[in-house]
C-alpha cells in the first residue's frame, strides 16, 4: 500500500466547504454543527481567516503524537498514511487531545458515553478499497488533492518554483512535527493562519520516549540497589545483635 | 478512646451536603455527559480532576512508599509507629484516585484495557500499570492491619515474609508512577508554559512528591494525635522537617538551574498571569516552607511543624494545578474555570477520606506501637449514627453512578454545546464568493445570448459545489479564462445543463428556450 497523503492548495480554495459537506455524507455526521471548526461532528472545517480560507482536518503525522500516547492503542497509524481511531478499546482519558500538537481529536462532551471524534482519511470507506477520500473527491477548483506522499512533495515544490511570488517558500507539513501526511501551500505565512507556529520539526512521541525507555534500567538498577542496601543494613544489624562488643 | 468530633451534626450536615451535591454532579456527568457537568472542552480536556483528584491525589499519597522505604529497607525502625498509617493513606489515596478516574474517563467500563491492549510508548499506559499495580501492592502491605484485627495469624506469618520484596516493589512502583505523572506532560512542549514545561518534569514530579508525601506524614499525624488524643512522635516529625528541607533545596535548586539553562527565567518577572502564579507556588510553597523549618522557634513546636508541613503542601498542589491548568491556559485559548459540580465532586472523594480514614484508625490497629496481637482489639461495634450515614452516602453515590450511566446509555441528550463551541472561536462572516453571472458566447444560430448565474443556482449556507463541479462542468478552464462549451445537442440528450433542466428537477430545455436564451436585439 502506498503512503497516501493530501495537500492542500490555500491559494486555489474558494471556501464552498463541499470537503466539509462531503467529509459529513461519507462519515454520517450530524449536518446542523458549524463547517468552520473542528468538533466531534465536523472531521473536515473550513476556517475563514484574514481573507483566506483555510481548510482543517487531522494532519496524519507521520509519527503521531495520539498514537503513543494512547495506553490502549486505540489510535493506530496504518501503513497507508492514515491514522486511524479504535472506539472498541478506547477508555476515553483524553490523554491524545492533549498530546495532539494540533489538537485535532475533538470529543462528544454531550454523551454519557463518549468517544473521541477525528478525520481518518475515510480509511474504512475508502483509503483501504483503493478508493480516494471523500473530502478531496469533492474539490471543485482542486485545491485539495489526493494523491501518494512524495509525489504531492514533488507537485508542492513544483508550484513553488513555477510561481514563486503566489506563495511562500514553505510547504506545511513536510516536516513540522516529523512531517505529516498532510501538506499545506499558502500565500500568506502559516502562522497568520492559526497553524500552530511554535511547533517542532522533530516527532513529538520522542520526547517522551526518551524518558520511557529509561524504565529498564531505573527498575534494574533501583531494584538492585535498594536489595543491596537492605541487605547491608540488615547485616550490620544481625552482626551487632551477635557481637554486640566488636561493633 | 472515643472518637468525638467537635460538633458531630454540624460536621454530619457538612458532609452530608458535600456528599449531595457529589452525587447530584456524579448523576449530571453520567446522564447528560461531561459537557453538562463540568467546564471542560476540546480546548481544555483535562480539568481539577485530573489536576487535582489525580495529579494530587497520587503525589500525597507518597508518604507511604517513603516511610515504608525508611522503615523496612532503611531500616529505621524508630519510624515504624508511623508506618501504617502513612500506608493507610497512600491505600485510601490510591482507591480514591480510582474513583475520581471513573467518573472522569469517558468509558470508565473500560478502565482494565491497558492490561491486554499494550502500547509500551504510551506515558498513560505506564501509568495506568502503575497504578494497578501500586494498589495491589499497598493493600497487600496493608493486610497485616486486618489480619490483625481478625487474627488471622497464619496469613500474617505469609504476608510478613515478604515485607521486604513488597516494599521494594512498591517504591520502584511509586518512583516510576510519581515521575509518569510529570512525563505525562513532556509532550506538550508548545502547549505548557516556559516556567513549568522542561523535559525535567519527570524528575521534578518525582522530588516534590517525597517533599509532599513527608509533609503528609506530619499533617497528618498532627491531625490524628489531636483528633484521637494520641502521643505525638515529635521527635519523628522534627527529623522528617529536616529531610523535607533538603528535598525542597534540592527541588528549587535543579528548578532553577534548568529553568535558567532554558531560558525561562525572564518570564518570572513578566507580570503575566503565570508569573504570579510560578511566584505565589514557589514562594510560599517552597521558600516559605524551607525558611519555617530552619527557624527553631518554629521548628521546635508541633504547631511549627504543622505549619511547615500545610505550605510544603501547598506549594505542591499549586505546582500540580499550575502544570495542569495555569500552564495550558494560555495555549489552549480558553479560560478554565471549574463548574461547582467538578469542585462538588472533588470535595466529596476528599470527604470519603477523610471519613474512611477516621473509621479505619478507630476500628483497626492503625496507630498500636506493639504488634496488636497482645493487644485487645476493640470491640466491632456499629458504626454509630455519622457512620452509617457516610456508608449510605456512599453507596448513593456508587448508585448514582450506575444509574446514570443507565440512563444516559438509553437516551443520548444532547446539551447546548454549540453556544461554547461558538464563544471559543469568533468567526467572521463566511468568505464564500460567488463568480459573476457567467455569459456564454453565442454558437451557431443561437436563439440569444444564455446568462448562466451562480447565484441564482446556489443555496449559500449550503453550496453544494460538487454537484456540478468538477464533474459536470470543469473549474479549471474557467480560471483560465475560457468557458467549457455548451452544446444544445448534449442538453436535448440530458447532458451538461440538462441534467437538471429535465422537466423534473427545474424547467426542461425543450420549452423553455427564452428562459435561457435572451435575444439581444429586440
Ligand atoms: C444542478 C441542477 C442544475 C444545473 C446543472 C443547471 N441548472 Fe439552471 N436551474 C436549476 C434550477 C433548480 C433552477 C430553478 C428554476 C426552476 O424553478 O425550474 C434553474 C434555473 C435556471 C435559470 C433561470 C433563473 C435565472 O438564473 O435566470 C436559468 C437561466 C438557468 N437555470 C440556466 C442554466 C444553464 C445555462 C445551465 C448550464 C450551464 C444550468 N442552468 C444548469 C438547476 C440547474
Ligand atoms: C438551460 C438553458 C437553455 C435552454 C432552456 C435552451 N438552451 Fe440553447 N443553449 C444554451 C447554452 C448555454 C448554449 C451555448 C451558448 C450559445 O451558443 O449561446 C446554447 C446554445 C444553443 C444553440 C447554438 C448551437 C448549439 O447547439 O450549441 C442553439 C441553436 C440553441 N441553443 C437553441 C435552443 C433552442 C431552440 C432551445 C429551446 C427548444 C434552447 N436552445 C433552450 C442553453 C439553453
Amino acid at each position: 500500500m502506498t503512503k497516501s497523503a493530501i495537500l492542500t492548495d490555500l491559494t486555489q480554495c474558494i471556501g464552498c466547504e463541499a470537503c466539509a459537506l462531503a467529509c459529513k455524507e461519507i462519515n454520517e455526521l450530524p449536518k446542523d454543527t458549524p463547517l468552520h471548526l473542528l468538533t466531534a461532528s465536523t472531521w473536515s472545517a473550513v476556517e475563514h481567516r484574514n481573507g483566506v480560507n483555510i481548510r482543517r482536518q487531522c494532519m496524519h503525522c507521520e509519527e503521531p503524537a495520539c498514537v503513543s500516547a494512547c495506553p490502549v492503542a486505540a489510535l493506530e497509524k496504518t501503513a497507508s498514511g492514515a491514522v486511524i481511531y479504535d472506539a472498541g478499546k478506547c477508555m476515553g482519558c483524553r490523554y491524545c487531545m492533549v498530546a495532539c500538537p494540533f489538537a485535532v481529536p475533538k470529543y462528544e462532551w454531550d454523551k454519557s458515553i463518549p468517544t473521541i471524534q477525528k478525520c481518518i482519511l475515510c480509511y474504512e470507506t475508502a483509503l483501504s478499497r483503493g478508493a480516494e477520500p471523500a473530502c478531496t473527491s469533492a474539490c471543485p477548483t482542486g485545491a485539495t488533492i489526493f494523491g501518494e506522499r512524495d509525489a504531492l512533495i514533488r507537485e508542492a515544490q513544483n508550484r513553488i518554483a513555477a510561481h514563486p511570488d503566489a506563495y511562500v517558500n514553505h510547504i506545511y507539513g513536510l516536516r513540522e512535527a516529523g512531517g505529516t501526511s498532510v501538506l499545506y501551500l499558502s500565500a500568506v505565512p502559516f502562522a497568520e493562519l492559526g497553524f500552530p507556529a511554535n511547533i517542532m520539526e522533530d516527532a513529538y512521541p520522542k520526547l517522551t520516549w526518551k524518558v520511557l525507555s529509561k524504565i529498564p534500567n531505573i527498575v534494574s538498577t533501583g531494584g538492585v540497589l535498594l536489595l543491596g542496601i537492605w541487605w547491608i543494613i540488615n547485616r550490620r544489624i544481625k552482626l551487632q545483635d551477635d557481637h554486640p562488643s566488636s561493633v | 478512646m472515643k472518637l468525638s468530633l467537635p460538633k458531630p451534626t454540624f460536621w454530619t450536615i457538612v458532609l452530608a451536603f458535600i456528599w449531595i451535591l457529589g452525587i447530584y454532579a456524579v448523576f449530571t456527568r453520567f446522564y447528560y455527559g461531561l459537557g453538562a457537568a463540568t467546564n471542560l472542552s476540546d480546548q481544555f480536556p483535562w480539568g481539577i480532576w485530573i489536576g487535582f483528584d489525580i495529579l494530587v491525589g497520587v503525589g500525597l499519597a507518597a508518604g507511604g512508599f517513603v516511610v515504608a522505604a525508611t522503615v523496612y529497607i532503611f531500616n529505621l525502625k524508630t519510624y515504624k509507629p508511623i508506618a501504617r498509617s502513612t500506608i493507610l493513606t497512600a491505600f485510601l489515596g490510591y482507591l480514591l484516585v480510582i474513583g475520581a478516574l471513573m467518573i472522569d474517563l469517558g468509558k470508565p467500563y473500560n478502565v482494565w484495557h491497558p492490561l491486554i491492549m499494550w502500547n509500551h510508548h504510551s506515558v498513560m499506559f505506564e501509568v495506568g500499570w502503575c497504578v494497578m499495580l501500586y494498589t495491589t501492592v499497598l493493600f497487600l502491605e496493608f493486610l497485616p492491619v486486618l489480619f490483625e484485627r481478625f487474627r488471622l495469624e497464619r496469613p500474617l506469618r505469609i504476608i510478613r515474609s515478604i515485607t521486604v520484596p513488597l516494599v521494594i516493589v512498591g517504591v520502584l512502583l511509586s518512583t516510576l508512577h510519581q515521575s509518569s505523572l510529570g512525563t505525562l506532560y513532556v509532550i506538550v512542549p508548545d502547549k505548557l508554559h516556559p516556567l513549568w514545561y522542561s523535559g525535567l518534569l519527570p524528575l521534578y514530579f518525582f522530588i516534590s512528591a517525597i517533599a509532599a508525601g513527608l509533609a503528609m506524614v506530619i499533617f497528618e499525624s498532627y491531625l490524628s494525635a489531636r483528633a484521637f488524643g494520641k502521643e505525638l512522635e515529635f521527635s519523628l516529625l522534627a527529623q522528617l522537617s529536616r529531610i523535607i528541607v533538603l528535598v525542597l533545596g534540592l527541588y528549587l535548586m535543579v528548578r532553577v538551574q534548568d529553568m535558567s539553562s532554558r531560558g525561562a527565567l525572564q518570564y518570572v518577572f513578566d507580570g503575566s498571569q503565570e508569573s504570579l502564579y510560578f511566584l505565589l507556588e514557589v514562594g510560599l510553597g517552597v521558600l516559605l516552607p524551607i525558611i519555617l523549618f530552619l527557624t527553631p522557634k518554629i521548628r521546635n513546636n508541633t504547631a511549627g511543624l504543622f505549619l511547615g508541613a500545610v505550605f510544603t503542601l501547598l506549594g505542591f498542589v499549586m505546582h500540580r494545578l499550575n502544570v495542569a491548568i495555569t500552564g495550558m491556559t494560555r495555549s489552549a485559548g480558553v479560560e478554565y474555570v471549574p463548574t461547582w459540580m467538578e469542585l462538588a465532586v472533588t470535595a466529596s472523594i476528599v470527604a470519603a477520606g477523610i471519613v474512611i480514614f477516621r473509621y479505619a484508625a478507630k476500628y483497626l490497629p492503625i496507630f498500636s506501637q506493639e504488634e496488636a496481637f497482645g493487644v485487645h482489639p476493640p470491640p466491632l461495634v456499629s458504626a454509630g449514627k455519622s457512620g452509617r450515614l457516610a456508608m449510605g452516602l456512599l453507596g448513593v453515590l456508587l448508585l448514582a453512578i450506575l444509574i446514570g450511566l443507565g440512563f444516559g446509555w438509553m437516551q443520548e441528550k444532547p446539551v447546548d454545546l454549540h453556544l461554547r463551541i461558538e464563544s471559543a472561536v469568533a468567526q467572521p462572516a463566511s468568505t464564500l464568493e460567488l463568480p459573476l453571472p457567467i455569459v456564454y458566447e453565442m454558437g451557431e444560430a443561437s436563439p440569444g445570448a444564455v446568462t448562466f448565474s451562480h447565484e441564482n443556482h446556489i443555496d449559500p449556507s449550503a453550496p453544494q459545489c460538487k454537484t456540478c463541479h468538477s464533474g459536470i462542468f470543469k473549474m479549471r478552464p474557467l480560471k483560465a479564462g475560457a468557458l467549457g462549451s455548451v452544446q444544445m445537442d448534449l442538453l436535448y440528450e440530458k447532458k451538461q445543463c440538462g441534467i437538471c433542466h429535465n422537466g423534473d428537477d427545474a424547467f426542461n430545455v425543450e420549452d423553455n428556450c427564452e428562459v435561457c436564451h435572451v435575444a439581444i436585439d429586440e
